[in-house]
């Protein structure tokens, strides 16, 4: 594998947390444990898989992207604002009246494909999308979701993998931000939802399992999805909630709470720390 | 314009006009939530295979994924029973649908108490009101065969969501085939100069039927058909109750948050100061039963709505 994609990578997911940093303790709100864990993943898709045109973010032959964990999107609307789709000024107005950027995921924002934020519903929308364009028969475009592990919780996930088994969607891939943490605790107290890759299975899908922080498997495992042609993929991506600042790493208190100043400067210290 | 025992129910008029409309625009497709045999979007479904989806016992999913086809553009007629469409599935068609406003025509059938054998866990009686609350969505009831015909026409061609309350059973035909509907609009199916009842969907037979009787006893109605909830003919009741002196809303539906408290509403914002009442379901789920027993039951039946009009004008 190409050392120098997975250093740009690395690089760009190093940045993205950076981002998400500054916006959750800015807007004193939002949601870094999940941004954390996905960054490594959002980075792979925006700097290597994803066929986009930033200038042309409606651009009908794009790979279509949504985040079904949409409480997770400081992580995806800062890669947003990396790409160009709008300035990076913009980051700094998360959640505030008037912005763009709103609390949840909304088709207005430039990158957005789908409106999210209700746990399974964004899943199943991606599954419409990719269904659409069978319907279209067209096959130029690959659609893309991330769950979180909490979600897999809620029983319109599994309606939606039904659909996906059924229409043969080639042209979808899953993947689930497996971090172990909601926003109660642990998931696996919670809910268990294991073996996700045998119910997945069970219902039809690939499954591939990697660790959600390891570049060159995150680059491996979305590409063979990429190129899979029997039908839907779901990559079960093991992740650290909170990865990358040392105290947030595995707290479910860091799911939903924003950082005071000190912590701030300690999460940001690690974080430029780990650039260098 | 008189009316006549309907062949089909409405549900089954708007899925023909829909086979029809198939022929015409090429684009839409279908959802169906294992209920397809009953909306008869199966009809649709044996025509045009390619463009017909059923999603399984599953409507929450369902919406949720008209909503992502949808999103690129696609026009998506998706049908259900009004009780899962309007509860189950709220939340994806407020957030997802109506939000973004999204192409999205639901298709909602046994709307009222005219699911009237299924009992009280297929009957919609809170349809209209989640619904009408929902900003961007647009609300019908066609009250027979050629309105629900129309209905499937206003919603295609009216961009965003529309919902569209239709009935189980075959009930009257009041209006000619061809008749013109349009979004916004009404319908004064009687003129008359002591009163105006205002009404919907399976009432305006009944209103109808209660203006005859009325009649007999020199009580002279005016009967409005309101099929578009939302929006809805202003102009038409605040002309019509200025005129009459007076008001009776009659509906199959929860009187709280219904078209009742929207047209009091409308009164008191615009000084008219008349005498009102209105007719529905009083704050209580309806049961199994025969579609005449539980009109009676429930208060709107023909006579209930003499017996109001009476009241009123005492």
């Amino acid at each position: 594998m190409d050392k120098d994609t997975i250093t740009l990578l690395q690089s760009k997911a190093r940045e993205i947390r950076s981002h998400v940093l500054k916006m959750v303790y800015k807007a004193q709100s939002g949601h870094i444990g999940g941004s954390f864990s996905e960054a490594d993943i959002i980075a792979t898709l925006y700097y290597h898989i994803l066929k986009l045109n930033p200038q042309k973010p409606k651009w009908d032959g794009r790979d279509r992207f949504v985040l079904s964990k949409g409480h997770a999107c400081p992580a995806l609307y800062a890669v947003l604002a990396m790409k160009g789709y709008y300035g990076l000024e913009e980051l700094d107005t998360l959640r505030q009246y008037g912005s763009l950027l709103q609390g949840h995921p909304v088709i207005k924002t430039p990158g957005i494909d789908m409106t999210s934020g209700s746990l399974g519903v964004g899943f199943a929308s991606a599954v419409g999308i990719a269904l659409d364009e069978k319907i279209a028969k067209r096959d130029d475009y690959q659609v893309y979701t991330i769950l979180g592990d909490g979600e897999l919780n809620e029983g319109i996930v599994w309606e939606a993998a039904q659909t996906a088994n059924k229409y043969r969607l080639n042209n979808l891939v899953a993947i689930v931000d497996r971090n172990k943490i909601q926003n109660d605790g642990r998931s696996d107290d919670i809910m268990p939802v294991e073996p996700i890759d045998k119910k997945f299975e069970a219902f039809g899908w690939k499954t591939l399992k990697i660790d959600g922080h390891n570049m060159e498997e995150i680059v491996s495992a979305l590409e063979t999805a990429r190129n899979y042609q029997e039908g839907p993929v779901c990559i079960i991506a093991y992740t650290i909630k909170g990865k990358g600042v040392s105290f947030m790493e595995d707290d479910y208190y860091w799911h939903g709470k924003a950082p005071n100043q000190e912590q701030f400067e300690q999460a940001m210290k690690e974080l430029q720390g780990g650039a260098a | 314009m008189k009316p006549i025992a309907a062949k089909i129910p409405t549900r089954r008029s708007f899925s023909d006009r829909l086979v029809e409309y198939g022929a015409q625009e090429k684009d839409f497709v279908v959802l169906e939530a294992d209920v397809g045999h009953s909306t008869y979007t199966y009809l649709f479904g044996e025509k045009y295979p390619d463009r017909y989806f059923n999603l399984g016992i599953a409507e929450m999913g369902m919406f949720s994924t008209a909503a992502g086809i949808a999103s690129g553009g696609r026009t998506v007629v998706a049908s259900s029973y009004g009780v899962f469409i309007t509860m189950r599935a709220l939340e994806a068609i407020r957030s997802f649908i109506c939000y973004p406003d999204l192409n999205v025509k639901i298709l909602s059938s046994h709307g009222g108490l005219t699911a009237a054998i299924d009992g009280a866990t297929h009957q919609a009686t809170e349809d209209i009101a989640n619904m009408s609350t929902l900003p961007n969505m647009k609300v019908l009831v066609p009250a027979d065969t050629a309105a629900a015909a129309a209905a499937l026409e206003i919603a295609m061609t009216t961009p965003g969501p529309v919902f569209t309350r239709l009935m189980r059973d075959p009930l009257f035909d009041i209006y000619d085939k061809g008749e013109k509907f349009v979004i916004g609009g009404s319908k004064t199916v009687r003129n008359g100069k002591d009163v105006t009842i205002a009404c919907y969907g399976d009432m305006v037979f009944q209103a109808l039927e209660a203006a005859e009787i009325l009649l007999q006893e020199g009580i002279d109605a005016e009967i409005i058909d309101m099929y578009s909830i939302k929006p809805y003919d202003q102009k038409a009741i605040l002309e019509s109750t200025v005129r009459t002196g007076a008001l009776v809303v009659v509906e199959n539906h929860q009187k709280k948050n219904g078209l009742g408290y929207e047209l009091a509403h409308l009164l008191l914002s615009n000084r008219k100061y008349v005498p009102f009442t209105s007719l529905g379901i009083a704050d209580s789920f309806g049961e199994s039963g025969d579609y005449y027993k539980l009109l009676n039951k429930f208060g709107l039946s023909s006579g209930h709505i003499a017996e109001a009009v009476r009241q009123l004008k005492v």
